[in-house]
């Protein structure tokens, strides 16, 4: 073996290059510290289920590598939670920098200062694309004018219905033409009690969205334009909620509230026992994944005067007057909720309801998109309205009012007349109490 | 107080005094800022507009209380309160006591049941009320199928306005665990020889629950009356699960009327003003439990 001896002058170099080499490796856990220090921890309430949040996480890893300075931290509520939590945290000042904003909830947080006035922030941004927004899904966040919030998603509420129910009784599927006639007379013929089917899910909804779908083709209007006072007291309301009431409890071809609590999230139709029910593009992923039979959409039908009109909301995301940080929660929004973050976060994972129709379009290539998906965009296009109310700083009582007679409609626990009666008065009496607030 | 003031305390006895305040200060100070201070900061809230911000407050003295008064809903919930803890503690406490006699016999197996009965008890109030909306579902609930097997038609339960109410006065006779423990404990409590004195002097079963059993178990009973009405008003679990205050309003309590007051329509000072009134109907009540209670509470160390 050939022993070479190391010289004064190898050990000095050997020295210095292991002992530069240290140093170097030192350092580096001294600049991740302070790459760390710069960085801006922007913190997030939102409102995803378990299942969607691994969706977020890719996303938001994404974002950072993107933004190494920013880091995003989120507390994730439950949906039926976070607008309970989000007072709570205002009132007691811990508000995160960026909030989850259900429509409804945009002009009165606006109105407390839980969401700040971001209008001039966004019109200034020439990247950001505003005008590619749904302006129906815009305007849900428009508080005095000027926008308050942002929208990720909003959608319109059409027609579903079970292929495999009308398939076996030999009826052809809802199409173009229906009216809402067709749709009662088609829901008696698939009723069928020995086999426990009904021909419609016994869905009625008066609020946000759904009102829309239910009365809005007999051009019946809930309150006036700008939500000072309730029209619900007319004939063509009439008209509608004595359709809906009488397929439900006098021809028993829609599952009574009662009856529609024996299945899971009281949808008999997801549940596969109801030949239709109405249906939204977020509730798609849960049809796809829960129904075990073939499914579809249609147009919504059109009212006893040929005309079509349904109801379409969503909802936003907003920065806090408490975010020490607004220009970062900004640049977070604007990649969150261009069209690229949209397709991701909403279109190819299939969640739905992109509050840009080019997003909408991309949704239509995901899996949970119904076959006739392009209905969806067709009513966004067309004749879909953002259902009030939204505009009103009683917005919350009102939907209140609103959801607890349709209960009460559905369970049979009322007739129409008390319902358009109690709903008149009582909304009225609260849109009073806000007046000129 | 008085006592010091009138006669001089020793020094062990004064560092005794400093050591007793010393070990009850953590509970003291958590009883002050958390309860009896927020308490007090409520009331002042109630006189005052507060929606969110505790910023620019404006005072508005009674008016509050003025539009409590004068929304029908609100009475609705008072009467729906009023209902349910009346149901609740008559049904409650009759039924704690009936399983307390039971599970104070001398049989095998005894320990296993009482676990039984204590079980509800130990569950999470959410998993008991979803468990619940199951029991009471009209078409596929245990409770209407039972009914159907003897020939009886269920009703809608809580999905009734008429039945929901007593649905959930049912439903808390399942959860009067801790209550029946407390009786449990007072019967076992009450001396073995007045039962032989009574059987001597020739009672029978009935004689010797109401001449023994019940002026024995009496202030048990009255402490147990008086955290079952407390508890009753405070009891939002079942309503927030199950029912919301519906169907309509015929759920719509003190509680939730305060809640929604408080998170959906943002009206924190009025919901300010409804935790006032709900303190100080409680604060009556009990004040007239404890005059009521001075006729029939037996206390054997006043005799």
């Amino acid at each position: 073996m050939n022993k070479e001896k190391l010289s004064r002058r190898d050990f000095l170099k050997l020295t210095a290059a292991t002992s530069t080499g240290a140093a170097l490796a030192g350092l580096g856990p001294l600049s991740s510290i302070a790459a760390a220090q710069d960085q801006v921890e922007l913190t997030f309430g939102r409102h995803w289920e378990a299942a969607f949040r691994p969706r977020q996480a890719e996303y938001d890893e994404g974002f950072m590598e993107r933004h190494p300075d920013i880091k995003v931290s989120i507390t994730y509520n439950t949906w039926a939670d976070h607008n309970n939590v989000v007072p709570a945290w205002a009132a007691a000042g811990t508000l995160p920098d960026i909030i989850y904003v259900h429509g409804s909830r945009a002009t009165p947080w606006a109105h407390e200062g839980i969401i700040i006035d971001i209008h001039d922030i966004v019109v200034a941004d020439e990247e950001f694309n505003v005008e590619g927004m749904w302006e129906e899904s815009v305007r849900l966040y428009r508080v005095n004018g000027r926008i308050h919030a942002l929208p990720y998603d909003h959608g319109p509420i059409i027609l579903g219905y079970n292929k495999d129910l009308f398939d076996a009784a030999g009826m052809d599927y809802p199409g173009e033409d229906w009216t809402m006639e067709d749709m009662a007379a088609a829901a008696i013929e698939l009723t069928d009690p020995d086999a426990g089917v009904w021909g419609w899910d016994g869905g009625l909804d008066l609020g946000n969205g759904g009102g829309g779908f239910f009365t809005g083709a007999w051009g019946a209007v809930t309150m006036n334009e700008d939500e000072t006072a309730m029209t619900f007291d007319s004939p063509e309301m009439r008209d509608a909620l004595n359709h809906w009431y009488k397929l439900i409890h006098e021809d028993g071809a829609g599952a009574s509230g009662t009856e529609r609590e024996s299945f899971p999230n009281s949808q008999p139709f997801r549940a596969g026992v109801a030949a239709m029910g109405h249906i939204a593009t977020w509730s798609t992923p849960s049809m796809r994944a829960l129904a075990n039979f073939e499914w579809d959409v249609a147009p919504t039908p059109m009212g006893p005067d040929g005309s079509r009109y349904t109801g379409a909301f969503g909802s936003g995301y907003g920065i806090t007057p408490t975010s020490d940080k607004p220009d970062v929660a900004w640049r977070y929004l604007r990649e969150y909720l261009s069209l690229d973050g949209m397709i991701f976060m909403w279109s190819l994972s299939g969640r739905g309801s992109p509050a840009r129709p080019e997003g909408l379009e991309a949704w239509l290539t995901s899996d949970p998109a119904p076959p006739s998906g392009r209905y969806f965009l067709e009513a966004m296009f067309d004749y879909a309205v953002t259902g009030p109310p939204f505009q009103s700083l009683a917005a919350a009582q009102v939907s209140n009012i609103l959801s607890r007679e349709a209960d009460l409609l559905r369970l049979g626990e009322t007739t129409v007349e008390e319902a358009i009666a109690t709903i008149t008065e009582e909304g009225n009496a609260a849109l009073d109490e806000v007046a000129g607030m | 107080m008085f006592r010091r003031l009138t006669q001089p305390i020793s020094p062990s006895a004064r560092r005794e005094e400093r050591i007793f305040y010393l070990f009850i200060a953590p509970w003291l100070i958590g009883l002050i800022a958390f309860s009896i201070g927020p308490v007090f900061g409520m009331l002042g809230l109630s006189f005052t507009d507060w929606r969110i911000s505790l910023d620019d407050l404006q005072f508005i003295g009674l008016d509050n209380y003025s539009k409590l008064f004068a929304d029908p809903i609100f009475w609705t919930s008072v009467g729906n309160t009023l209902y349910i803890v009346v149901g609740r503690v008559v049904f409650g406490v009759s039924f704690a006591l009936l399983l307390a006699i039971l599970l104070n016999q001398k049989v095998p197996g005894i320990a296993f049941f009482r676990a039984v009965y204590y079980l509800p008890t130990v569950t999470a109030g959410v998993a008991v009320a979803l468990v619940w909306i199951w029991i009471f579902n009209p078409r596929l609930g245990i409770l209407n199928y039972s009914l159907k097997q003897i020939g009886i038609q269920g009703p809608d339960w809580i999905f009734s306005k008429t039945w929901v109410k007593p649905s959930l006065i049912l439903m808390s006779m399942f959860s009067v665990g801790p209550i029946m423990i407390i009786l449990l404990a007072g019967l076992q409590g009450v001396p073995k020889e007045l039962y032989e004195s009574a059987e001597i002097d020739g009672a029978g079963n009935w004689a010797k629950f109401r001449n023994v059993t019940l002026p024995m178990l009496s202030p048990v009973l009255f402490f147990v009356i008086i955290i079952s009405v407390v508890s009753s008003f405070q009891n939002f679990t079942e309503i927030r699960v199950m029912t919301e205050g519906g169907p309509g309003e015929s759920s719509n309590v003190l509680i939730w009327y305060l809640w929604e007051n408080a998170f959906i329509f943002l009206q924190l000072g009025i919901a300010a003003a409804v935790a006032w009134i709900m303190f100080v109907i409680l604060m009556v009540l009990t004040g007239i439990q404890f005059r009521v209670g001075r006729r029939w509470v037996y206390y054997e160390a006043d005799a």
